[in-house]
């Protein structure tokens, strides 16, 4: 294991180069550039916000705070879960003509994930701390909320890339499993307003405990307690050492699948 | 010092005589009391124990389907063996196909680094020869330019250039790197040879049989996933060409 992880670091500059070029391309040849990055989730936020604080007759400002606390790590799994599927079938010329290490692929789709979600949660917050959020030192606990979403979305891309590639439907059933689990999350609405068989398939959520760990510390400016921290660190080891144990099972045999 | 063992190398291909699995059936599969054989197995390399030593200009040869490429990718690792084992000694330079890595959006400086990454290069090696890199490809005035938009030329050009720049211990060929115009030709066969005698070991899979015996010692000739024969470029070449003769395979 540890002659693994030594290989994955000797091609560290291919892996900064496959991140670089998620980062890059994307918005090459737009006028606004990597400001995109930031529009779409502020327009994303700000109509969201608008429609569902006028249904549910809250608060602009607070219910803002509140949906984007929970918009952040949604918006990090999901596009990251998503793109994860496609990072070793798209690749497929490379794979098929030079040997790499597989995990750069899925890895380096997490991490420019992560980048976009630092850089929108930075310029967001500016705009939710300008509408009157309560800012407090719980804050300075949002760094280790991302390093726990982070693993275990990296579990769990491992677990689809993976899977993809032997199954081409998961891509489109992680889709659908995606929008299902939206619905399932508080980030639009509020948990303590579910009841009954709702509330409890709610609870079996495991996203749930990470948008707690940002909106904590972001909406009621307190940090997450020890059952909520605990809970997500086991499900991130969790995740990563279930979605490692695949993608290194069948890491040899994926190229001859692709 | 470098050195390559095969030993008793199996690679298998698995060929699914409808379409690949779909989770339907899968799943299906997995009820059905008795299982439908829905794919074969293909030997692409079978069996196969080599041993190549430093200094040894190998050539290899064999029909389409033979196993000849496969057998160059076990050695670079991109096929995993099914059985027996690849053991190299020594930097290996994977030749492949020339512009694998590019990516038609990033412009030709940016693809000099993506791609170098990929063939291994680190960083401050790839700025040490980057400028090296643009000039013999002679794209000075498009290196700043996305490679989508290049002429297939200056895409073989710029390829390689960036896989020539290396100068590995264990060199791997398949085919002949072409493209260019015959300024370029020339050019590129002088820096092919010297990549060629600085390399310990070279592998070389062609079907050209003249460019085989002018810089072959040793030929392999592969057929059907097994060694067919194995000796000196000129017997082994005679053999070959007698057997294909009457194909008149160009």
């Amino acid at each position: 294991m540890y002659a693994y992880f030594q290989e994955l670091f000797a091609y560290r500059s291919v892996f900064y180069q496959l991140v670089r070029q998620y980062l890059v391309l994307r918005y090459r040849r737009t006028v606004l550039g990597f400001v995109w990055t930031l529009i779409n989730p502020l327009l994303m936020l700000s109509v969201t916000a608008l429609v569902f604080s006028t249904i549910f007759k809250l608060d602009l400002a607070t219910y803002s705070t509140y949906l984007f606390a929970g918009m952040v790590p949604w918006t990090f799994f999901s596009t990251s879960t998503t793109q994860a599927c496609g990072s070793l079938i798209s690749n497929e010329g490379l794979i098929k003509k030079i040997y790499l290490p597989k995990l750069i692929f899925p890895l380096s789709v997490c991490v420019g994930n992560l980048f976009d979600s630092l850089l929108s949660f930075a310029a967001l917050f500016i705009l939710i701390a300008i509408f009157g959020s309560t800012i407090s030192w719980a804050l300075l606990f949002i760094p280790v909320a991302f390093v726990l979403i982070f693993v275990f979305t990296l579990g769990v891309s491992l677990a689809l890339a993976t899977l993809t590639v032997y199954f081409r439907d998961v891509q489109y059933v992680v889709g659908i499993l995606l929008q299902a689990i939206f619905f399932l999350t508080p980030i639009i609405y509020k948990r303590d307003g579910l009841s009954g068989w709702a509330a409890d398939l709610v609870a079996l959520n495991p996203l749930l405990h990470f948008i707690d760990l940002f909106r904590l510390p972001l909406y009621q400016a307190v940090l997450p307690g020890w059952p909520t921290v605990l809970s997500a660190s086991a499900m991130a080891v969790v995740s990563l050492a279930v979605g490692l144990l695949i993608f290194v099972r069948h890491e040899k045999k994926i190229v001859f699948r692709l | 010092m470098a050195d390559i063992l095969i030993d008793d190398l199996s690679i298998k291909f698995r060929i699914y005589h409808d379409h690949s699995p779909s989770l339907k059936d899968a799943v299906a599969s997995f009820f059905r009391a008795r299982k439908v054989a829905s794919h074969s197995d293909f030997w692409a390399v079978n069996e196969v124990s080599l041993h190549i030593k430093a200094g040894e200009r190998v050539g290899i040869v064999g029909r389409n389907g033979a196993g000849k490429s496969t057998l160059l990718k076990a050695l670079c690792r991109i096929y995993e063996p099914s059985s027996g084992a690849v053991k190299v000694t020594g930097h290996i330079a994977p030749l492949l196909e020339i512009g694998a890595g590019f990516h038609p959006e990033f412009t030709g400086r940016e693809n000099i680094h993506l791609n170098g990454a990929i063939l291994g290069f680190r960083p401050e090696q790839l700025a040490a020869i980057e400028q090296e890199v643009i000039d013999f490809a002679e794209l000075q005035e498009f290196i700043d330019t996305p490679v989508k938009y290049y002429s297939t030329g200056m895409y073989l050009r710029l390829a390689f250039s960036i896989a020539t720049a290396v100068e590995p211990e264990v060199l791997i060929l398949d085919e002949m790197f072409a493209g260019g115009d015959a300024g370029f030709v020339q050019k590129a066969t002088a820096r092919m040879k010297k990549v060629v005698e600085a390399a310990s070991i070279m592998i070389l899979v062609s079907h050209d049989v003249d460019l085989l015996a002018s810089i072959c010692s040793r030929v392999i000739w592969l057929d059907k996933g097994k060694v067919l024969h194995d000796g000196a470029a000129a017997e082994v070449l005679a053999l070959y060409k007698a057997s294909s003769a009457p194909l008149a395979v160009t």
